[in-house]
């Protein structure tokens, strides 16, 4: 199995660790680490590409920069509406945010 | 290079760090009292709390003095004498310290005691203040070198140090390695009056030992590391480029200890305020000003 | 063309550490050690990066997520009840369809991995200097637009998530 094969496996184990987890947790930090699982996994996949097919054109590199950028600002603003939601409500439970109103 | 030699090199250097300290500290220099303070410590009792984080708790010094060895391995004692010679030496320092507050986090949280946890936070709270007085100073003193390699950095100061092309992101970095060092007047962390010690407090035995050496061999690397990135690494008339290093070195790094027995501890807003209001646009003209000075001097 | 044989091992070891931290996350009760165990899933994928000789990108992620998992653990720590996980509650929901969707997700991906032929596997790379150097050339010059959005949007998000989470003014 070559070396591209196996990294691309982790990328994918991640990314369904991740799919899990996001789906399965009530709370928002639990989800939003799941989702910060999926993006490790597509980060390793993206790496993974650059290294073995192409190692000369840095457009992969800047892609990787970019998404952990994106996972940067995803958990800035996440956990900011976070902060709101537990001031207003006194938890951050997935389960109890069912209603528009508040 | 060979690592026991580097090894030698580190345990040297920690062994006249805890002397210097003993003697700004009490007014008394002698040559044996870190032996004495160290087989005193580990003959202490370890006492465990009641319903620790086990895992966590262990795990908190190990990675302290792993963090603080792990910067230590980029940074050169004279040209070609460094554990690892990485292109991106300088970054990599900054990524190996981050986990210094992992540590101490971990050690706030393990304990199952309040004034740990209340350290604990607080040092991430410091670290927000010092994380980018860290890396801005760093990016100015990269341009120079067009390099990321800290060989390359040192080398680059031949003409002039860094600490006179940049003075302002030298006293910024003074201050931030300061702040994560955990050195008095930063010492949220372990604040000896106001938290009855912090995140100290719940260790004792070999692994109170294990935090204070990784404490002092953080201090020692942050002082190899302005010393390399500011001062000029090696460089210096007369005597050997390893002893250049160690000399800098160690006044550096008696200085950060001794520096903080004069100035009142700052509360944790009053650091953020300050390092956010005030540090970080003064680390933006610094950058601003080396590229400046960068293009003038290319003409 | 296979690529060297400590790469390969590396890769085989990193990846295997990062898929069991992730796994740990979700397995332990106790809330800083899922964050503490996605940072070791974190780190484990910055040493990934690192053994495929993109070492900017490596110590980039290392530094990045020790932080950022910190303060997961210190919010978990804020706004759960019980973040220590003594209490053995279960603070799960939808599990059937959550690892239907895992498993699913997973599958097609490992399938989308396995079974094309990619390419043959390069092996050279070029040195970490020389990509330090290529890659900031490239962040300059042809990406710039991007790494341009990228600050403005950091930017944006800084000033949002402040404002968001500045507290009511008390009239």
């Amino acid at each position: 199995m070559s070396p591209l094969v196996l990294a691309l496996l982790v990328g994918a184990g991640l990314f369904g660790i991740g799919l899990y987890g996001a789906l399965s947790q009530t709370n928002l930090v639990m989800i939003m680490m799941g989702i910060e699982l999926m993006l490790g996994g597509a980060l390793v996949n993206l790496v993974a590409f650059w290294r073995y097919l192409h190692p000369d054109v840095y457009s992969g590199q800047v892609f990787v920069l970019v998404v952990m950028t994106a996972m940067a600002v995803e958990m800035a603003v996440g956990f900011a509406v976070g902060i709101a939601r537990f001031r207003a409500r006194g938890s951050v439970e997935m389960e109890e945010a069912v209603d528009l109103k508040g | 290079m060979s690592g026991p030699l580097l090894l030698l090199t580190m345990i040297s250097g920690v062994y006249l760090l805890a002397v210097l300290e003993e003697w700004s500290a009490t007014g008394r220099l002698s040559l044996s009292t870190p032996v004495v303070r160290g087989l005193a410590q580990l003959s202490r009792e370890s006492l465990v709390p009641r319903k620790p984080d086990r895992l966590l708790f262990e795990l908190a010094p190990a990675l302290l003095l792993l963090a603080a060895l792990l910067a230590a391995a980029v940074l050169p004692l004279a040209p070609g004498l460094m554990a690892v010679d990485l292109a991106t030496g300088a970054l990599f320092v900054n990524a190996a310290l981050a986990y210094v507050m992992v540590a101490l986090v971990m050690a706030g949280w393990a304990p199952d005691a309040a004034y740990a946890l209340i350290g604990g936070w607080r040092f991430l709270g410091q670290l927000i203040a010092y994380s980018m007085l860290i890396v801005m100073p760093l990016t100015a003193v990269a341009m120079r070198a067009q390099s990321l390699s800290t060989t390359d950095i040192a080398a680059s100061q031949a003409v002039l140090w860094n600490v006179l092309t940049q003075p302002l992101g030298f006293v910024l970095f003074w201050l931030a390695a300061m702040a994560l060092a955990f050195v008095p007047p930063f010492d949220l962390p372990v604040a000896l009056g106001e938290l009855a010690g912090g995140v100290f407090a719940e260790y004792t035995g070999v692994r109170l030992a294990i935090l204070r050496l990784a404490r002092l061999v953080l201090v020692l690397t942050l002082a190899l590391a302005i010393v390399v990135f500011f001062l000029g690494g090696w460089l210096g008339a007369l005597l050997p480029g390893w002893a250049w290093t160690g000399v800098k070195t160690l006044a550096v790094a008696a200085l950060m200890l001794a520096a903080g027995r004069y100035v009142p501890r700052l509360s944790p807003d009053a650091l953020l305020e300050w390092a956010w209001k005030l540090g970080i646009p003064l680390a933006l003209v610094n950058i601003v000003w080396v590229g400046i000075t960068l293009l003038a001097v290319s003409k | 063309m296979i690529a060297a044989p400590g790469q390969t091992v590396a890769l085989v070891v990193f990846g295997a550490s990062a898929l069991g931290f992730g796994v740990a996350v979700f397995r332990t009760k106790s809330m800083v050690r899922s964050a503490l165990a996605l940072l070791g899933s974190m780190s484990a994928v910055g040493g990934l990066f690192l053994a495929l000789e993109t070492e900017f990108l490596g110590v980039l992620q290392l530094m990045m997520m020790a932080t950022e998992m910190t303060i997961m653990a210190i919010f978990m720590v804020m706004f759960m009840m019980d973040p220590g996980g003594l209490g053995q509650m279960d603070m799960t929901h939808q599990k059937r369809a959550a690892v239907t969707a895992g498993v699913v997700g997973g599958l097609i991906a490992v399938a989308l991995s396995a079974l094309p032929s990619w390419a043959a596997v390069v092996v050279a790379a070029p040195a970490p200097s020389v990509q330090l150097h290529d890659l900031g050339i490239e962040l300059m010059s042809r990406s710039m637009l991007i790494f341009e959005t990228a600050g403005l949007a950091i930017l944006v998000a800084m000033i949002v998530a402040t404002t968001i989470a500045l507290a009511e003014k008390q009239p």
